[in-house]
């Protein structure tokens, strides 16, 4: 029964929808408007319902698109952590350092092995980005490393 | 796939990296405190570039505002360090007063008018004007109401017997939120003349569409800023119904315009624009950069800018902002209860 | 004969060294600005107007304008090369470009864009000139039940955006819908979905959703194939070469978009993003071969690139005989000209002729230097695609990064970014289609606006839909361009009935 990919991710969609449908129903009452905020999501929620339904029963294709690897999961697994990781130290190292270092350990870990031209590139990049920015365009990427840090310690004395 | 190797090897370069950095900030950190106590205390000056915030996209009232100030800062050297204007847009100012509220300091400054208090009573920023410091008044512009030039009603009194007789039979447009400026400065001043404003139909058209809305005869009333409405009165394709100034405005085609007191409607509506900083500011600073706004506003760079734009000055000290502000939030609150929208 | 001495007089404003050298910076710098991530029309605009504090009026708008279209034409780049478009107004480009630049023509297609921007940029001007005064009318024609019936027609056209399963493509759509549904909703101020985030009060922005969806998902898919060539063979990538019969397959597609494209342009609220889109979809709908669409067919190229740099020149349109800002580029536009002490309004034609017609005369100039300035950096330009996959990768994940954090200046939306590129990828690997969600996402939002204006001025009448012609004729045709792939549908699948599965055109 559950057997088809498309079954499953009808499945998915179908409590999204509920989900999807509750919030909308809980969403407040404005007094003045003829059609209020909660017309369309309503809808939306009962034609996303429909819609997943008619995909249950709809001769559904067997399997996905294409099939991953378990080494390929791991790669863009760490490359989604890498990401991640980019995301969360962006603004604290600031975008310099960060994207430096996003640049060439992710390029090393995709199996790209000139050193040379990975820190090359990746400096220059960087560097090239950071000064069109902040310097021509006045457009401020985070530039301080430990920023939040150093303000902690100026407004504690 | 991967070699353990060239993994490791990038993991000990992140961490050294990373040490070497906040290690050798943290000392930088430390010798810039120590010139901060060096300094004496009743004579603050910005050390470092001055972060102002425009909490909205670029090119609007607020962003505008604060790109000149910043620049003309700089042209005439009031202030020595770079004033960086950052755009930090949503929520309506939301999320700019979020980010001015977490940074703290001496260095971040915002630009703000009426929406930081709508906004929070529009029950959609946690932040009001009580968490900030008022630094200084700046400039003053006003609303306008008008209507397309074939339309049936020639003064705001003819447009607040027709809301009496029937609220439902007019329809309003403003750029902002229901319950925000367009909409309130609008409802502030006919229920003025006695309209009942439960029943007022307003729509809301915050792409800017408000004034082609009017033009194209879709809608009957745009309640809107004077310098938006000028213009297209000049041009003879709208009737200004009445101004909220205190006063009768001197200018070519603006003197033209009726304030809703010559009308006989006790009502005014000033939208101001000036700055603010972190609620934790001190008071050194709050002092210098309210110096600062005033030596600039007397400056010819500003006078020329501002005529250009068509603002009036409306220097306020921080005192007299903060007292501003607290008495308009009153009057805005009771209006709201009233209306129904205070969340 | 007046139009004539007009520009005529235009071009004496424009034809000085001075002025000259302003078109020349304002294209260079918009397109430059262009192809970095995230940085459109507006942030270009708006970096350059400190520059043109104590300018005279017309050289000031000049090089604004320059900046402007300059912005557009640069933004096709990273579309083309690298699935991810920087600005709203090129991720139509990016359907057809992209697949171009992977069969290693990157070159012709970098060359067709310019090309047909130029070709639009141009013609549209010409209209602009001409008929700029009449279609000021027509600016202010459309209310909320035009706007309505328009954004309808769009999202009718969706089923022919995908290949394969029609549930899925409308599950695209409907997700799309309830994207645009997050945020402060615009007519009561209630909040939607936003989970008490401030970061969501405004919605998600377009760019996000863009550059997750495509840009993102193409890298995880990239980086399974980075042991791979990035395409066949020894290609001349840089090639800008064009056959004659390419040349004639573009030109009706040039034609066609270069109206369609300037007309929703001077639609205030409708613009370059929504231009492109409908100019694609149409080409897409009138074809001969639908399905060679979205695999590198140079007229699915040819008609967003005509359409949107078409849409800049009918923006102006607006701006310049009312005064009025049709978007948010023209918004800043306007602040500029406040900035150098114009009054943009009706009156401008009369105040300031030269500004008028000056900036009118640069747009020819403009037009012509951006194709001179762009078509020998092509062979250039194509060569990223040389750089090895894995450092490749790498690059595109910091570009989209800085191309959200530029706008939005928030690390939330760093995160929200990730999430697309996720759902992108999960998408394709369930055979989701992307376009129709990123189509429903941009028509939804003002669909419903002006769905619920119409009915507040109304007080609920559904009739207001029924009185305007225009509203009634696009209604109209929204309904036959949704039931007419249904019938073929139906028709061929009495034709051929083992072919169960294909509902779509």
């Amino acid at each position: 029964m559950l057997k088809s990919i498309d079954r499953k991710v009808s499945i998915v969609l179908f409590v999204f929808a509920i989900i999807y449908l509750i919030a909308s129903y809980r969403l407040p009452a404005f007094s003045y408007s003829i059609v209020d905020a909660d017309a369309l999501p309503k809808g939306l929620g009962v034609l996303l319902a429909i819609l997943s339904v008619l995909l249950f029963f709809q001769s559904p294709h067997e399997k996905p698109a294409f099939k991953l690897k378990k080494e390929e999961v791991a790669i863009l697994l760490s490359v989604f952590g890498l990401i991640l990781g980019y995301i969360l130290l962006f603004e604290f190292l600031g975008f310099l350092l960060t994207t430096i270092i996003f640049l060439i350990v992710t390029s090393r870990i995709l199996g790209y092995t000139n050193w040379k031209s990975i820190i090359s590139v990746s400096l220059g990049f960087t560097v090239v980005l950071y000064f069109s920015f902040n310097y021509l365009l006045q457009i401020y990427l985070p530039q301080e490393y430990c920023h939040s840090r150093k303000e902690g310690l100026a407004w504690k004395h | 796939m991967f070699n353990k190797r060239s993994l490791l090897f990038s993991l000990v370069l992140v961490i050294a990296l990373v040490l070497s950095a906040c290690g050798s900030n943290q000392s930088s950190g430390n010798s810039g405190n120590n010139g901060n106590d060096g300094q004496a205390t009743d004579d603050w000056k910005p050390e470092k570039p001055i972060e102002v915030i425009a909490p909205a996209g670029a090119g609007g009232g607020w962003d505008t505002t604060a790109r000149t100030v910043s620049k003309v800062m700089e042209q005439t050297n009031i202030i020595d360090k770079r004033l960086a204007v950052v755009n930090k847009p949503g929520g309506g100012g939301a999320v700019g007063w979020a980010y001015v509220d977490k940074k703290g300091g001496n260095h971040t400054l915002f630009v703000t008018s009426p929406p930081i208090l709508f906004v929070p009573l529009n029950g959609q920023s946690d932040l009001g004007h009580n968490d900030f410091t008022p630094i200084a008044g700046v400039i003053a512009d006003y609303a306008a109401f008008v209507v397309s030039a074939d339309s049936p009603y020639n003064n705001m009194n003819d447009l607040i017997e027709a809301l009496k007789e029937d609220p439902q039979s007019i329809s309003v447009v403003g750029d902002s939120a229901p319950g925000s400026m367009d909409h309130m400065q609008f409802v502030k001043a006919v229920k003025a003349g006695g309209v009942d404003v439960k029943r007022l139909k307003y729509v809301s058209a915050q792409d800017g569409s408000g004034m082609s809305m009017l033009l194209g005869g879709k809608v009957d009333v745009y309640s809107t800023g004077l310098a938006e409405a000028t213009e297209q009165a000049r041009a003879g394709k709208v009737k200004v119904l009445a101004i909220t100034a205190p006063e009768p405005l001197e200018g070519e085609t603006v003197s033209e315009f009726k304030t809703l007191k010559e009308q006989g409607i006790d009502d005014q509506f000033v939208v101001w624009r000036g700055f603010m900083g972190p609620k934790d500011m001190d008071p050194e600073a709050v002092a210098y950069y309210e110096n600062a706004i005033k030596e600039m506003m007397e400056t010819d760079e500003w006078k020329e800018q501002r005529d250009n734009f068509g603002w009036n000055d409306n220097y306020m000290s921080s005192e007299e902002f903060k007292k501003f502000l607290d008495e308009e939030y009153k009057t805005m609150e009771e209006l709201m209860n009233e209306v129904g929208l205070k969340k | 004969m007046e139009t004539l001495n007009n520009m005529l007089y235009g071009f004496q404003v424009v034809l000085t060294f001075q002025n000259i050298l302003f078109v020349f910076i304002g294209v260079l710098a918009g397109t430059l600005i262009g192809m970095l991530p995230g940085l459109g029309p507006i942030s270009a605009i708006a970096i350059m107007i400190p520059l043109s504090y104590g300018m005279d009026p017309a050289s000031a708008l000049i090089l604004m304008a320059g900046v402007y279209y300059g912005a557009v034409f640069g933004g096709s780049t990273s579309s083309i090369l690298l699935n991810a478009p920087g600005i709203s107004g090129t991720v139509a480009t990016s359907f057809d470009g992209y697949p171009l630049a992977k069969q290693g023509k990157a070159g012709k297609a970098l060359a067709i864009a310019a090309i047909c921007s130029f070709a639009g940029g141009t013609i549209s001007v010409v209209a602009l000139m001409l008929v700029a005064p009449i279609m000021a009318d027509f600016a202010v024609s459309f209310g909320p039940t035009e706007y309505f019936a328009l954004m309808l027609l769009g999202l009718t056209a969706i089923a022919s955006l995908s290949e394969g399963s029609t549930t899925k493509a409308l599950i695209s759509a409907t997700f799309g819908l309830i994207i645009a549904t997050i945020g402060i909703d615009q007519q009561t101020g209630t909040q939607r979905f936003t989970f008490g985030n401030p970061n969501l009060l405004e919605g998600i922005d377009f760019l996000i959703i863009a550059l997750g969806l495509f840009a993102l998902a193409e890298v995880c898919s990239l980086i399974l194939t980075r042991k791979k060539k990035m395409f066949e063979g020894d290609q001349s990538v840089g090639s800008l070469k064009i056959t004659r019969s390419e040349a004639k397959e573009i030109s009706g597609p040039i034609a066609r978009h270069s109206v369609l494209g300037f007309i929703l342009g001077v639609l205030p609220g409708a613009g370059a993003t929504i231009a492109s889109f409908m100019s694609y979809l149409s080409e897409k709908k009138i074809s001969k071969d639908p399905s060679s669409f979205g695999k590198g067919n140079i007229k699915g190229l040819a008609a967003p690139e005509t359409s949107n740099n078409a849409a800049t020149s009918g923006a102006f349109v607006p701006l310049l005989t009312l005064g009025i800002p049709g978007s948010g580029t023209t918004a800043v536009l306007l602040g500029a000209l406040l900035v150098v002490g114009v009054q943009p309004g009706p009156l401008m034609l009369t105040d300031h002729p030269d500004v008028f017609w000056g900036v009118i005369a640069s747009m020819y100039l403009g037009n012509v230097f951006l194709l001179i300035l762009n078509l020998p950096l092509i062979p250039f330009i194509a060569k990223i695609l040389y750089i090895p996959k894995a450092l490749l990768i790498s690059l595109v994940i910091v570009f989209c990064m800085i191309g959200v954090y530029g706008v939005s200046f928030s690390t939330f939306d760093l995160y929200l970014l990730l999430g697309f590129g996720v759902l992108g990828y999960l998408m394709r690997m369930f055979s989701f289609p992307a376009a129709p969600l990123i189509l429903a996402f941009i028509l939804g939002g003002m669909m419903e606006q002006s769905f619920r204006q119409a009915l507040t001025i109304s007080n609920g009448n559904y009739g207001v839909f029924s009185e305007s012609p225009v509203t009634v004729s696009l209604l109209v045709i929204s309904l036959f361009s949704l039931t007419f792939p249904i019938l073929k549908g139906k028709l061929s699948k009495k034709g051929n009935l083992n072919n169960n599965n294909d509902l779509s055109a």
